[in-house]
């Protein structure tokens, strides 16, 4: 009976801990990375300590990226944060030969014709960094504080559809999360469902 | 070993995907042709060959994918989204919700799980035509014997390693007839043998819900039955709001299965989650099975206490409600003889009246101590219990109580006196005092009996509560009811100066009592309506046969049984009348009234509602219709009362019809114990109760006791709001 007890608990402890692992809850600090990106240059998530960063996974085939791209959604969203200050990383984290891996030269051919305004386009094509920070979507989005916590992670929004025409009637996550911290409140909002594609890992 | 001829391609591919995508964004594809191939086949087909007015059938979206591409179940896990479907019908058809066959499970690279379906799925609804089909209307024209189509928007989300949304405007085209046979019969068998089961009894299995101490939910499933399959999962189907984690059997021992469902979401208070138990000989095999589980219902005993409210501010609840009884109709002839009472002791010693008090008060304290400890008995042996259920329930309480109530009205209009036995008078009761102690009493005992089926709304909510805790909570919960209500004699009494607000007495008095007795009458009315209600118009008359017997005897006494009648007399009255009240007993109640026929509740509906029955429930919401429960019995005037002040009142009737919302009547007069199990499950110690289920997915809507027609037709609006936003895509 104790044997079990105690094997019941060893197992519990030892699954909570992989899935606590698995995607790092908000309050806990955002695991580090560097990759480099479309232009060849290596951005680190700590080099970006004592602003507000946001984590973007990105798929330019995705449907539900093209949602946010097609009707200039996204793109105003990182203009406005970045214009106040805020690093805006765009992650493309799918598995060479899969749908939306990108070349640095697609990925700038990518972001001059869709006029994208994030401060860089990073390139994981190992998914490492999707895979430390549980990333399962496409768009999955982060907001990291300037302490390297992480305040918000979910979806972009709350309409998990595909149709651009939800965009106007839909509450922004990522906006109100960064409005929020901007002025110093907490995230009322902290954890929410991403939606939209898989991110195409790496086969292991 | 796809990877190389992969790369080869890729340039070539991530090109053409690019310009693609440049010119989805401009125009979102709409059709579901990609690279020449195509990926959905989507048809709409029914299972039936024609139309039946009024008739329900079937109808399902058929999808065929392209090898290895998947379209998503109602919750699609990390990735993907549920297919849509949107119909556009007329008003008075009616489309059911999405019977979702058991998913497939799959696992992607990036521990990345989803919920879908391969190659084809037949996603079934109901679709209900009106019993007189209208003439054309938008997208649905029916001409006379015109053939009818029916017409639907269907969106998914078709993937494999890329995703891409499709759509479609489809219709199916049907005769109109008198009779129709099946048709598509394999497809809509095989598809229906996918669909999940309702949760078996608890013979079959068990489930018990647990909150670990982290952001997992536990749940324990034993079933020996389920034991036998060596693949058993749990599929979530969290709520919007609920972000789950991948669910696991985290322990499997003899007839035991633990799954483990991490929880994401900051709300602590979760308990439990909907989803399936799906079982099969391995994972994703074609044998699978799934049992429902809603979450909270197949866990009723082992609901976890009402954490929102402290036990205090129920105790509260029940003191008030105790108090608001003494206002109740039921209640309010026996009172006003405790009023009665009073104002004949205004002039009397203080002492005397403090005593009188507390004894009417110990009066009401026996009762609902008594029935307290009934209760803890009861439910320790692990019966249904429930406020007034046990009681009012049963036809011979009833009887009881109305031979109660006729003689308590005799000795109002004084045909008799009162007078204990002389042993009891003896030992007991040697003083005047004590007499009338003994008289308060049995008056404090007799109201509190009376107001048992006047279950005050606040009264209800505390003893709801009551019932799902400890026995020393049901005990304390009692003592308050019972504190409450003795609270205003209690009061008088310590006070009798108070008292002098209260008229004088006089003559007038005699006649208020013979009032008052007329009041009993007037109960005892009621009473055998609830009779006839439980065994039929004989079963009333037999009864009343045996109280014209007891009034009879009752006289009797008035008349023979006197001080100063000679002893012989007196012995010989008394003999008569217990002789006659015996044998009457014997015939009447022991023999006639016990085999008068069950009174046929089917019988007594009226207009457009059904019997209720948890099958008859469960099949109205799996397929896909809005139910309304009305939760009634024929002792219950509250019932009575909003039956006919709003629920029959054409606004609402007429409501109902145009949303096509089911009524069924859950008769509870002789305690069906479906029945009750199901007001428990809604915290309920008794009736009325009102629930309106939305649909298959949606919370039921609670009413509260009291209805007014403002209420239940604004419920009523909201829910179709709810559906409507749900059917669009």
């Amino acid at each position: 009976m104790k044997t079990k007890l105690l094997l019941t608990a060893v197992a519990t402890f030892v699954a909570g801990a992989m899935y606590a692992a698995d995607v790092p809850p908000v309050g806990t600090a955002a695991p580090d990375f560097s990759l480099t990106d479309s232009n060849g240059k290596a951005h680190s998530l700590s080099q970006y300590k004592g602003k507000y960063v946001v984590l973007e996974w990105f798929n330019p085939e995705c449907p539900f990226v093209k949602k946010h791209y097609g009707s200039d959604n996204m793109q105003k969203l990182q203009q406005e944060y970045t214009s106040k200050g805020v690093v805006w990383l765009t992650i493309d984290s799918n598995a060479p030969g899969a749908e939306g891996n990108m070349t640095p030269e697609q990925a700038q051919k990518i972001m001059s014709s869709w006029k994208t305004h994030q401060t860089a386009l990073l390139l994981d094509p190992e998914s490492n960094v999707a895979r430390s920070y549980g990333a399962k979507n496409t768009p999955d989005m982060i907001v990291i504080n300037p302490e390297g916590k992480i305040v918000y992670e979910g979806a972009i929004d709350n309409k998990p559809t595909p149709n651009p025409n939800d965009i106007p009637s839909s509450t922004n996550y990522v906006k109100a999360a960064l409005d929020e911290s901007l002025a110093g409140k907490p995230v009322s909002n902290p954890t929410t469902k991403p939606y939209g594609c898989s991110v195409k890992y790496k086969s292991s | 070993m796809l990877i190389v001829s992969m790369e080869v391609a890729r340039a070539f591919r991530v090109a053409r995907a690019l310009l693609l995508s440049i010119l989805a964004i401009a125009a979102p594809l709409r059709g579901q042709m990609y690279e020449g191939r195509q990926l959905v086949k989507p048809e709409l087909v029914a299972d039936t060959n024609a139309i039946v007015p009024g008739k329900p059938f079937s109808v399902g979206l058929l999808l065929r994918m392209a090898p290895h591409w998947h379209t998503y179940w109602k919750f699609s896990g990390d990735a993907g989204l549920p297919t849509e479907i949107k119909w556009h019908l007329p008003p008075g058809w009616r489309a059911g919700e999405i019977q979702w066959p058991i998913p497939l499970k799959t696992n992607d690279p990036g521990d990345i799980e989803t919920y879908g379906y391969e190659n084809e799925v037949l996603l079934i609804q109901e679709i209900t035509p009106p019993a007189k089909i209208d003439p054309p209307r938008d997208g649905f024209a029916v001409a006379t014997n015109s053939p009818a189509i029916l017409t639907a928007e269907a969106g998914w989300l078709v993937c494999e390693k890329i995703c891409i949304p499709g759509s479609a405007t489809l219709s199916l085209t049907l005769p109109r007839s008198t009779t129709n046979t099946a048709a598509n019969t394999e497809l809509f068998d095989r598809y229906r043998k996918l669909l999940p089961q309702n949760w078996p009894g608890e013979n079959v299995a068990t489930a018990k819900w647990s909150r670990g101490s982290g952001s997992d939910l536990r749940l324990q499933v034993n079933s020996a039955m389920l034991a036998r399959y060596p693949a058993t999962d749990f599929f979530p189907a969290p709520p919007a709001n609920v972000l789950v984690g991948h669910p696991s059997v985290e322990s499997r021992s003899g007839d035991e299965i633990t799954f483990k469902i991490p929880l994401q979401s900051a709300d602590k208070k979760l308990s439990s989650l909907p989803g399936l138990l799906v079982f099969a000989s391995r994972p994703n095999a074609d044998d699978r099975a799934a049992w429902r589980i809603s979450g909270a219902s197949e866990v009723a005993s082992s609901r976890p206490p009402v954490a929102t409210r402290g036990l205090l501010t129920f105790l509260f609840f029940g003191f008030i409600g105790g108090f608001i009884l003494n206002l109740m109709p039921c209640v309010l002839p026996v009172i006003s003889l405790k009023v009665f009472g009073f104002i004949k002791q205004a002039g009397q010693s203080r002492k005397k009246i403090l005593r009188s008090g507390l004894a009417f008060t110990a009066g009401i304290f026996a009762w609902f101590i008594a029935l307290a400890l009934l209760l803890i008995a009861l439910k320790l042996t692990g019966r249904d219990v429930t406020w007034g259920g046990f009681q009012f329930t049963n036809a011979y309480f009833v009887l009881g109580l109305s031979i109660i109530v006729l003689v308590f009205a005799l000795n109002l209009f004084g045909v008799f006196e009162i007078s204990l036995p002389q042993s009891v008078t003896s030992g007991l009761l040697s003083t005047a005092e004590r007499k009338d102690d003994f008289g308060s009493f049995f008056q404090g005992l007799f109201a509190t009996v009376l107001a048992t089926p006047c279950t005050a709304p606040f009264l209800g909510t505390a003893l709801g509560f009551a019932f799902t805790q400890s026995p020393a909570v049901i005990l304390s919960m009692f003592v308050a009811v019972a504190a409450g209500m003795s609270a205003p004699y209690l009061l008088l009494s310590a006070q009798p100066a108070w008292l002098r607000f209260l008229p004088k007495p006089g003559p007038w008095m005699a006649h208020v009592k013979q009032f008052m007795g007329f009041l009993l009458l007037a109960t005892l009315l009621f009473l055998l309506y609830v009779l006839g209600a439980q065994r039929g118009l004989d079963g009333a008359i037999w009864a009343s046969c045996f109280l014209l017997v007891v009034a009879i005897a009752c006289w009797m006494k008035g008349a023979f049984v006197l001080p100063t009648a000679s002893a012989s007399t007196r012995r010989t009255s008394l003999a008569l009348m217990l002789l006659l009240v015996l044998a009457s007993g014997l015939y009447f109640i022991g023999d006639k009234f016990r085999s008068a026929e069950i009174a046929n509740v089917g019988s007594q509906l009226g207009g457009d509602w059904q019997p209720f029955t948890a099958e008859r429930l469960q099949t109205e919401i799996d397929q896909g219709h809005a139910v309304f429960v009305d939760f009634t019995a024929a002792w219950c005037l509250t019932c009575k009362f909003n039956e006919k002040t709003v629920l029959e009142t054409a606004p609402v009737r007429d409501a109902f019809q145009r949303h096509g919302i089911v009524k069924l009547k859950a008769d509870w007069t002789s305690g069906d114990p479906a029945i009750t199990k199901l007001l428990q499950q809604f915290g309920r110690p008794g009736v009325p109760l009102y629930v309106l289920y939305p649909g298959k997915s949606e919370e039921p809507i609670v009413f509260p006791e009291l209805l007014t027609q403002r209420i239940v037709l604004d419920k009523i609006e909201t829910i179709r709001l709810t559906v409507a936003f749900h059917n669009n895509p």
